[in-house]
């Protein structure tokens, strides 16, 4: 099956005259603004109220505030005491992820975006623990940026859904990476659609540089190395069970990846690194992630 | 070297893992190589609650102690492991490895040798104990043989230290637990039933050499020649480290350029040897010999 180029042009028309495409939840932009003053002048009760106004998101993260994922083990029952117990770096990166989970269309397409929201919460939560390790200076951005970084494939699924899926299947049937197909079939990839809306949006230049480039990092002109662990990240999650779905039939050498070499250049720590035991460990996030998605995307 | 943070644990969700026993985990990790993510913890939980059992050991905590700090500590580490890798051995124990192998690693060494004359893999079982590990992949290259591996001629070698295993590898005869992930056509195609068990087909012990070997035995390891893959599973683990270096030492020199290791499902050669670079695969890995120049060839 061969799709017709859109050319980039159209995609952009698209994408403008697209209102469905739901925005970050309104009440997320203040909130995560509000999570950047500095800890000591942030009050608890502001943080639960900001959450508190959307219903859905609140209860979202409630449940998603129940998972270990997020470190915790005693049951909170109330907003106030997930933000207290968590810290608010933490509810600051669930109400995203949960923020990005509303972004996607039902299955309208005939694929199940839940796939996807898991390939991105594995990615977000991949690279927080990357960045960790090898001291990376803002963790809390890694993982934002992991759980941002197929914003494109929203942007395809509600913009281009018959193509979309067109294009997903050749991509499964054949085991390559989706970027891959829909270069071929469509002409443009996730990261130029992704790219467009992230612009669109005004979100913050490393931010767009991850989207568009996290598949070719040595091309980002600015902010290489967190393109390159987003990249790297993305790779583990591909050829683990946090896939898009499938699994693509290749071989990863980590060690002669090009986004690899450039974060190993500056973090030493990158070439010691257990990367044995982290592929291994994958397999608790895929787990958790799945009750996850289980407990909030399909209740 | 930095160590991996722990990841927040998984399973249940109910309660944070005993650290005891992720002082265990660690400690099974340090000495064998061998990794239980967090959701595979409880089966680490069991097999030491076996051993505490027969100890009449109540925690974790003085099991831990057992393992480390008491005269017996050597023993019973040898006697836990046991526990780990006890039922471990089954045809087609690991699937996806084996998918691995059959999807990316032969088309890759076919790809690789199609340049020389002769038409041959050579297949390593070392360490094949009771014989279900080389009868797999012997039962793969049958299935394999009327496409990718048409004109190939495929070895298997199959060794190990145990002369008991060997007989009974032999023999090939086995029961219901070993036989339990046969499909009713492989059974009915390899295998002829023998009362209640299973006695593979002549075909199929055809090509294999079953053979005693001790992959410390130095003179000897030196003879294996020109391997294309090695399986060595779950038996490194029971080496101390000097013991597993060379042995390591040797598998670079006896693998052909291009030659993969495959060990156990999450073993890891993490502090042992640098001489193999990790390679990624849905959903396994593999080590594969390092690409370097001559003077940085490991000693």
């Amino acid at each position: 099956m061969r799709i017709a180029p859109v050319s980039q042009g159209i995609l952009r028309q698209r994408l403008e005259g697209l209102n469905q495409i739901p925005t970050i939840p309104a009440v997320l932009a203040p909130l995560l603004h509000y999570l950047e003053k500095p800890v000591e002048q942030i009050d608890v009760q502001k943080v639960t109220d900001f959450l508190a106004q959307d219903k859905s998101l609140a209860a979202q993260c409630l449940r998603m505030a129940n998972s270990p994922l997020f470190g915790h083990w005693k049951k909170v029952e109330s907003l106030r005491a997930a933000v207290l117990s968590l810290g608010f770096h933490h509810v600051s990166d669930i109400a995203m992820s949960c923020g990005m989970l509303n972004m996607f269309p039902g299955n309208k397409t005939g694929l199940d975006p839940a796939v996807f929201w898991e390939h991105a919460l594995g990615c977000a939560l991949v690279c927080r623990r990357l960045a960790r390790d090898i001291h990376l200076p803002d963790p809390g951005k890694a993982y934002l940026a992991g759980l941002l970084h197929d914003l494109g494939i929203i942007v395809n699924l509600w913009v281009l859904p018959e193509e979309f899926r067109g294009v997903f299947e050749i991509a499964k049937a054949g085991g390559v990476p989706l970027h891959e197909a829909e270069q071929d079939s469509l002409g443009f990839t996730h990261c130029d659609s992704g790219r467009l809306l992230a612009e669109n949006w005004g979100l913050p230049s490393d931010l767009i540089h991850v989207i568009a480039y996290h598949h070719s990092p040595e091309e980002s002109p600015e902010n290489a190395e967190l393109v390159a662990l987003v990249h790297v990240a993305d790779l583990l999650c591909r050829m683990s069970g946090l896939n898009h779905g499938y699994a693509e039939l290749r071989q990863w050498n980590l060690f002669e990846d090009q986004g690899f070499a450039l974060l190993a250049k500056n973090f030493a720590s990158m070439k010691q690194l257990d990367w044995a035991r982290l592929t291994f460990e994958l397999d608790s996030y895929l787990d958790e992630v799945h009750v996850l998605v289980r407990s909030i995307y399909r209740a | 070297m930095t160590s991996a943070a722990p990841l927040p644990a998984a399973g249940s969700s109910t309660a944070p893992p005993d650290p005891n026993l992720v002082r265990i985990r660690d400690l099974v990790y340090q000495v064998a190589g061998i990794f239980h993510p967090d959701n595979k913890l409880r089966l680490l939980q069991d097999r030491c609650g076996r051993r505490m059992k027969e100890l009449k050991i109540k925690t974790f905590e003085e099991y831990f102690e057992c393992l480390t700090v008491r005269s017996m500590r050597q023993s019973e580490l040898t006697a836990l492991l046991n526990e780990i890798t006890i039922g471990e051995t089954c045809f087609f124990r690991n699937q996806q490895q084996l998918d691995a192998l059959r999807r990316i690693v032969i088309p890759n060494l076919l790809r690789e040798k199609s340049k020389l004359p002769q038409r041959r893999l050579r297949i390593w079982s070392a360490g094949c104990s009771t014989g279900e590990e080389p009868y797999t992949l012997r039962i793969l290259q049958m299935e394999e043989t009327d496409s990718q591996l048409q004109n190939w001629t495929v070895e298997i070698l199959a060794t190990d230290l145990n002369e008991r295993s060997l007989a009974h590898a032999k023999a090939g005869i086995y029961g219901d637990y070993s036989t339990r992930n046969l499909t009713a056509w492989q059974r009915q195609k390899y295998f002829l039933q023998v009362g209640s068990q299973l006695r593979v087909n002549p075909t199929l012990s055809a090509n294999i050499h079953f053979s005693r070997l001790n992959l410390t035995d130095d003179p000897r390891m030196s003879l294996m020649k020109n391997i294309d893959i090695i399986f060595c599973c779950n038996v490194l683990i029971y080496f101390d480290l000097d013991s597993k270096r060379r042995v390591i030492q040797h598998f670079f020199n006896n693998l052909l350029p291009w030659g993969y290791l495959f060990l156990g499902n999450a073993e890891s050669l993490f502090g042992v040897s640098e001489a193999f670079d990790l390679v990624h695969l849905p959903g396994a890995s593999a080590y594969v010999k390092r690409r370097c120049n001559v003077e940085e060839a490991p000693q």
